[in-house]
């Protein structure tokens, strides 16, 4: 994550002067400018790219009969991405919601119960969680977190809430670790220090004198993180929040150990999955046919969009929210 | 008249400072205004925020002395502090309205307390608002965001909010710091129409304001109650050379 | 008086689970890293640095070969990332300041600092690996190199908006044209925080996977030749992680180890330079 730094707000809205007379201050303008682009040139560089690459699976396959098709033959070479997509949602559904109570629960924490001294360390240790690399979630998930599912949480899960109507079909089958809810709880893990540290920046936005309003009628804190703290900042949770899904969706490797491959649409956590990300991962290097690799770009250009899609949403809510917060002195 | 608060040898200190407020001996009568002077820094605001023990949502703030409220000292452990709110309410210096509804805003204490019946909580939200003077400004948009009020109306509606409860007492912290002139006359109006019902303690770093509107006068100076008089005499013939020199405006 | 019992009573039960959460997520810090260092510590010996891998299945052998890879790789994305980075967050926060098209470069930025990183594998591979014909250590530099543009561009911008205006306007006044005031004052102003910020991006990809799988790929012998595949440390453990050989898995957390520490002790200084030099936040 870029290092976001509070600036002096007079300072941004400075202007430098048009005195470009020297050449070599037009050199170096236009030096600078094309590394400003470079940013530009890359994102419609793969975009252009992925399009070109799926041309081929696009004409065959269409956009629609893509994303609803669930079939994923590289021996009949019929692709589709259903699979993928539906593998994709639910564990990135199912992440956010096992990591936004946590999430906020540490930003509240932070915000409104630490005492001085363990503010800062914990905000470092939660940091410190989302400084770890993936493939580290990976090979953790895959030898110390799946047995343990396997053993313990999985058979529990299926004995309390595996008995229960309608959602009890999501906790049956075989507990075998490698599946669905493992992979979400490892990608929850990842994008708790995300969302935890976007809301704790929001919580700390809400002006202390609001807060202090509300004590001042007699709520208790909780009613006062309740009902100003969390109202005050939905802005930044929202922007937070969709920051973390769009992470989630395009995490590769913390999920490509525990989820399996299976190129099938389940109706149990227990099941092992496939997302556009770990079909990705297993199965690129390997596409032999023009057509399998054409579809295994297709996956990429969806993926490529919707993220792009989600992460523009969630800068659009922050870049909003902070306009209307301006930091306080 | 009556005593409300009795404030007795009242020390307190902010966490890992020294003393802020020296020694502080004070009474407060049921029904008046009271009001707080000095320059800054002179602890005024701090000693405001002792009468609702709004230093301890602070850790390491300490108090010393007794403040009596109602015949029963407030600065022990046992007080109940959410009661103790409740009972004295309290308005800052900028508007405080919360994320929610004008509606929302006034009745969020009562439902705080408990009140859920819609009949009750629109009688009492309609009351507060025009106790404070800002019904006929805002009945056609109860349910519009508070935010959309200017800032003159906001500050009404936190007080219409803060005496919604029914409190016996409502401290004002520089309640006009943040406002217009025309503002400021409303809610000086409005101050001096409230404590039939309530006894009020306003902190103000605006002179012209204390006498226009208490009709007692705390001044205070370097965290100690230097004097402490009716309103007219502090203003006229203050027994203290340093509370003429600071009303005549030879400093501060 | 019975209501505000229960209030009281939400309220404590409330801010308790709060406390839980936060100590939940200092259990999965514990728990991830008391794994790696648990498990990576009993595989790791010195001939770990310094043996090349063995054939598979035979037990014994290093990742010599990966170290060396992961290290070219790494730093020719660095040679080729941080200019470009640092270049454009220049022209974001100097020539363009205050410009729409500052915004909106930042924004498109931030949005690429978020990109799956595996669709930059993909990417790469279809612009140098395809037309090359093979994989090559080149295109894994590239990938990490497009993942850190961004992530400096930012990072450069920020620090540079922090240098206060008037120091410019001071050599202004003695007649500089801008690229000196930008080369001779304002860079020396931020010099730190860019150098951190480079520093903590060069630890953000020397953690990646996914772009390397299909660019660099991997190798199990020793190779310099940035030509052709190179072996890393990530794809490494991913392969052996995921092989059948116990020795593999014992390997797999070593390199684990090695890359956790390495990345969390960077992370740490540079987080603790920008606490120091830039004060709170």
């Amino acid at each position: 994550m870029a290092i976001a730094i509070k600036r002096e707000a007079a300072d941004v809205k400075r202007r430098p002067p048009i005195f470009r007379r020297d050449p070599l201050d037009i050199l170096f303008y236009a030096v600078t400018a094309l590394a400003a682009m470079a940013v530009v040139a890359v994102t419609l560089g793969i975009f252009y790219i992925l399009v070109r690459e799926s041309y081929p699976a696009i004409k065959k396959f269409g956009v629609f009969g893509f994303i609803v098709s669930k079939e994923w033959d590289p021996y009949r070479e019929v692709f589709g991405a259903a699979t993928n997509l539906f593998g994709t949602a639910v564990a990135t559904c199912l992440s956010l919601i096992i990591a936004i109570p946590v999430a906020l629960g540490i930003a509240i924490f932070v915000t409104e119960i630490a005492p001085d001294f363990l503010k800062g360390p914990i905000g470092a240790a939660i940091e410190l969680l989302a400084a770890i690399p993936s493939i580290i979630y990976g090979i953790w998930g895959f030898f110390t977190l799946a047995p343990i599912m396997s053993a313990h949480i999985e058979p529990f899960l299926m004995n309390t809430l595996g008995r229960l109507p309608l959602v009890g079909p999501l906790f049956q089958g075989t507990p075998m670790g490698i599946d669905l809810l493992t992979a979400s709880v490892i990608l929850s893990i990842m994008i708790i220090p995300f969302t935890a540290s976007i809301s704790r920046d929001a919580f700390n936005l809400t002006p202390e004198i609001v807060k202090e309003s509300a004590y001042a009628v007699g709520a208790t804190r909780w009613e006062v993180v309740k009902n100003v703290v969390i109202p005050y900042s939905r802005l930044g949770i929202f922007g937070g929040v969709a920051l973390s899904l769009g992470r989630a969706l395009g995490e590769t490797m913390a999920v490509a150990f525990v989820l399996g491959n299976n190129h099938q649409i389940t109706t149990s956590l227990f099941d092992a999955a496939a997302t556009i990300t770990v079909t990705l991962a297993n199965e690129f290097t390997e596409a032999s046919t023009k057509t399998y690799l054409s579809s295994l770009f297709y996956l990429a250009l969806l993926l490529f969009v919707l993220s792009f899609a989600i992460l523009a949403v969630a800068k659009i809510f922050l870049v909003r929210y902070e306009k209307k917060n301006p930091r306080e002195q | 008249m009556n005593l409300d608060m009795e404030i007795k040898g009242l020390n307190f200190y902010y966490a890992g400072k020294h003393m802020v407020l020296h020694n502080i001996n004070l009474e407060i009568y049921k029904n008046t205004v009271t009001a707080l002077i000095g320059p800054s820094g002179c602890g005024k605001t701090t000693l405001l925020r002792c009468f609702n023990r709004m230093h301890d949502l602070y850790p390491g703030n300490k108090y010393e002395g007794e403040i009596i409220f109602q015949g029963r000292n407030i600065l022990t452990k046992e007080t109940d502090l959410i009661d103790l709110r409740s009972r004295i309410g309290m308005v800052f210096q900028k508007p405080t309205p919360f994320p929610m509804s004008i509606f929302d805003n006034v009745a969020y204490g009562l439902r705080l307390r408990g009140i859920r019946k819609k009949s009750i909580l629109s009688e009492k939200v309609e009351h507060a608002l025009k106790q404070s003077a800002i019904w006929e400004e805002v009945k056609d948009k109860l349910h519009e965001s508070a935010y959309a009020l200017s800032g003159g109306q906001q500050q009404r509606l936190v007080i219409a909010r803060a005496l919604a409860v029914e409190p016996e007492a409502l401290l004002f912290d520089e309640p006009t710091s943040a406002l217009d002139p025309i503002s400021t006359a409303k809610i000086e109006e409005l101050i001096e129409g409230l404590k039939e019902n309530v006894t009020i303690i306003i902190v103000t770093h605006n002179l012209q304001q204390a006498a226009r509107i208490s009709e007692w006068t705390g001044f205070l100076m370097l965290g100690e109650l230097v004097e402490f008089d009716r309103t007219e005499k502090i203003f006229t013939v203050p027994k203290e050379k340093l509370t003429e020199d600071y009303v005549t405006g030879r400093f501060g | 008086m019975q209501r505000e019992r229960i209030r009281k009573l939400e309220s404590v039960i409330a801010l308790t689970v709060s406390t839980f959460a936060a100590a939940l997520g200092i259990f999965w810090l514990v728990f991830i890293l008391g794994s790696v260092i648990v498990h990576g510590a009993h595989a790791l010996s010195p001939g770990f640095f310094v043996h090349d891998p063995t054939p598979a299945g035979i037990p014994g052998g290093g990742m010599r070969n990966a170290f060396v890879g992961q290290f070219l790789i790494t730093l020719f994305a660095t040679i080729i990332g941080v200019p470009v980075g640092i270049l454009g967050g220049t022209f974001l926060a100097e020539y363009a300041r205050g410009k729409r098209i500052s915004h909106y470069v930042s924004m498109l930025a931030d949005i690429m600092v978020t990109v799956p990183t595996i669709v930059v594998g993909t990417f790469i591979y279809a612009i140098m690996v395809k037309p090359m014909g093979h994989f090559s250590g080149w295109a894994g530099s590239v990938a990490l190199a497009v993942i850190m543009i961004p992530v400096v561009l930012r990072t450069t911008e920020n620090m540079l908006t922090l240098v206060p205006w008037t120091l410019r306007e001071a050599a202004f006044a003695l007649g500089a044209p801008y690229y000196k005031v930008i080369m001779q004052v304002v860079y020396r102003g931020a010099i730190t925080g860019i150098f951190t910020g480079v520093l903590l991006s060069i630890a953000r990809v020397a953690g990646e996977t996914a772009p390397l799988l299909f660019t660099s790929f991997n190798n199990s012998f020793f190779s310099g030749n940035m030509n052709g595949p190179m072996a890393s440390l990530t794809v490494t453990i991913f392969q052996y992680a995921m092989g059948p050989y116990d020795d593999w898995h014992d390997q797999a957390w070593a390199a684990a180890l090695v890359i956790t520490l390495a990345i969390m002790i960077v992370t740490i200084v540079g987080r603790m330079v920008i606490k120091l030099r830039y004060g709170k936040k």
